[in-house]
């Protein structure tokens, strides 16, 4: 067995730029139950960031809190050093910078796969519907689905409704993606062409935070992993650090619990 | 029994009439009582307590008064209290638009609650405003899934024109009652006139039927 030399842990990546997302004391609450409990955090720029732990530890809550979908109970989030607005149409030109994929996929049942990846831009940004669908034909064959572009999301399996996602969201052309569990609804078979778009997104330096329970997915491809529990940071550190190194018990409860045996 | 059924020949173009005419107070009536509808479901919708409320009392009270009395309503006590005389023809639309537009509320109301959340806030995540996300996304699946009880809603109302023929607005029902009063064929022309009602509504129970299943969503 070779000797692996100690290395020195190398500068977390987008550490020599000012960060995306700062997250200073963030509290939210539903009626007592504590979702986030101080949580401070920071997302720099082309990073990767999984976030796990057990359910309803308040991974979620942190990402939907990102974009404003829920309002805070205490701190604040700012992006690119600004916080986060209140007014409703600032709100808006916030959510515009910030695409997000969801586990349901949330793609609009009434509209085509194309459809669904040009009405951001013609409702938001006011594109012409002609050089909305050209672009949205672009991105549909980024995510591998230009063939499937004028099927509705009931013909699509749930792997390609997912992409179809992705490709929305890309289409508002947003600073940082947001993934909320983006696999778990999917068949096992169709979860690895989802990740791998992630991965090709992740390669070309999209900011990127990922909820996911996909332990492999966070291993390979995250620069930063955050174990939440009970709405709180339990840990947080590079995935070498998290996934072998791990400095609480209660990371590798969690992880042992997954049959992660890294 | 000694029947003539030449007295519908005969009144044809009267019996047309009739037919234009309830077929033009169906039309107008659904025309505003559709975005009525639409109106009061989105005020009930509403966060303010105030706007919200007054569409609820608006549709429980007309919901759940006889067509009938808001037609007479209409017709002999409105002019007293407001001073406002409209013809036969737009008070019988009035009643109708009241009565049909608190159905509608209540319809379309179930059908926007009927989409899930998930939808307004995959809108709402790419940056579109409420209002952008409430029309451009979850009304238009909405509207797919309650197609069939506003069809029912139509077919009803279709019928329920006849009641109008009590304050003398000249729709089928109205006109084929006086060419009886005056002909003495009651059986004839009541014959008549349920052959004429169902013939116009049954297709448009079936054009829905076909509306909703090439036009309904799959999900």
């Amino acid at each position: 067995m070779n000797a692996t030399l100690p290395t020195a842990a190398p500068a977390r990546k987008g550490a020599d730029q000012p960060p995306v997302l700062v997250y200073e004391n963030v509290r939210k609450n539903y009626g007592d139950f504590v979702a986030l409990n101080d949580v401070s955090l920071q997302v720099n720029k082309g990073e990767v960031m999984c976030l796990i732990g057990p359910s309803g530890s308040g991974k979620s809550t942190l990402l939907r809190c990102t974009n404003a979908l829920e309002t805070l109970n205490g701190g604040r989030i700012l992006l690119d050093g600004v916080p986060l607005p209140t007014k409703e149409s600032e709100v808006r030109k916030v959510r515009q910078r910030m695409g997000m994929v969801f586990q349901s996929f949330e793609l609009f049942p009434h509209k085509s796969a194309l459809d669904n990846v040009a009405m951001g831009p013609i409702t938001v940004l006011g594109m012409s519907e002609k050089t909305a669908r050209e672009r949205a034909m672009v991105l549909l064959d980024k995510v591998g689905l230009a063939s499937k572009a004028g099927n509705f999301p009931a013909n699509l399996s749930g792997g390609q409704q997912q992409r179809v996602a992705i490709a929305r969201a890309l289409a508002m052309e947003p600073e940082v993606m947001l993934f909320d569990e983006p696999t778990s609804a999917l068949d096992p078979e169709t979860v690895g062409e989802v990740l791998d778009i992630m991965k090709k997104l992740a390669l070309e330096g999209m900011t990127m935070i990922v909820v996911t329970h996909e332990m492999s997915f966070a291993q390979r491809v995250a620069n930063w992993v955050v174990v939440f529990e009970s709405g709180a940071i339990l840990e947080e550190g590079p995935p070498a650090q998290i996934f072998d190194h791990p400095t609480k018990a209660r990371t590798r409860d969690f992880l042992g619990h997954l049959g992660w045996n890294g | 029994m000694n029947l003539d059924w030449n007295v519908v020949w005969n009144n044809r173009d009267a019996l047309l009439q009739g037919v234009a005419l309830t077929i033009g107070l169906t039309v107008a009536t659904m025309a505003l009582a559709v975005p009525g509808g639409i109106l009061l479901a989105l005020m009930r919708l509403s966060s303010n307590r105030f706007i919200s409320n007054a569409s609820l009392y608006f549709v429980e009270f007309f919901r759940n008064l006889p067509l009938i009395l808001v037609i007479y309503w209409a017709f002999y006590v409105l002019p007293i209290a407001t001073d406002i005389q409209f013809s036969a023809f737009t008070t019988a639309l009035v009643a109708l638009v009241l009565n049909v537009s608190s159905y509608n509320a209540e319809t379309f109301r179930a059908g926007i609650n009927s989409i899930r959340k998930g939808q307004m806030e995959a809108a709402l995540a790419m940056g579109m405003s409420r209002r952008q996300a409430m029309f451009k996304v979850v009304i238009p699946q909405a509207a797919r899934r309650i197609l069939p009880v506003v069809a029912s809603t139509w077919i009803s109302l279709f019928k329920d024109t006849s009641l109008v023929s009590v304050i003398a607005v000249g729709e089928l029902a109205y006109t084929a009652m006086q060419i009886r009063a005056q002909s003495f064929r009651v059986l004839e022309m009541l014959t008549a006139m349920a052959v004429l009602y169902w013939l116009m509504g049954y297709p448009q129970a079936k054009l829905v039927d076909w509306i909703h299943k090439k036009y309904g969503v799959k999900e």
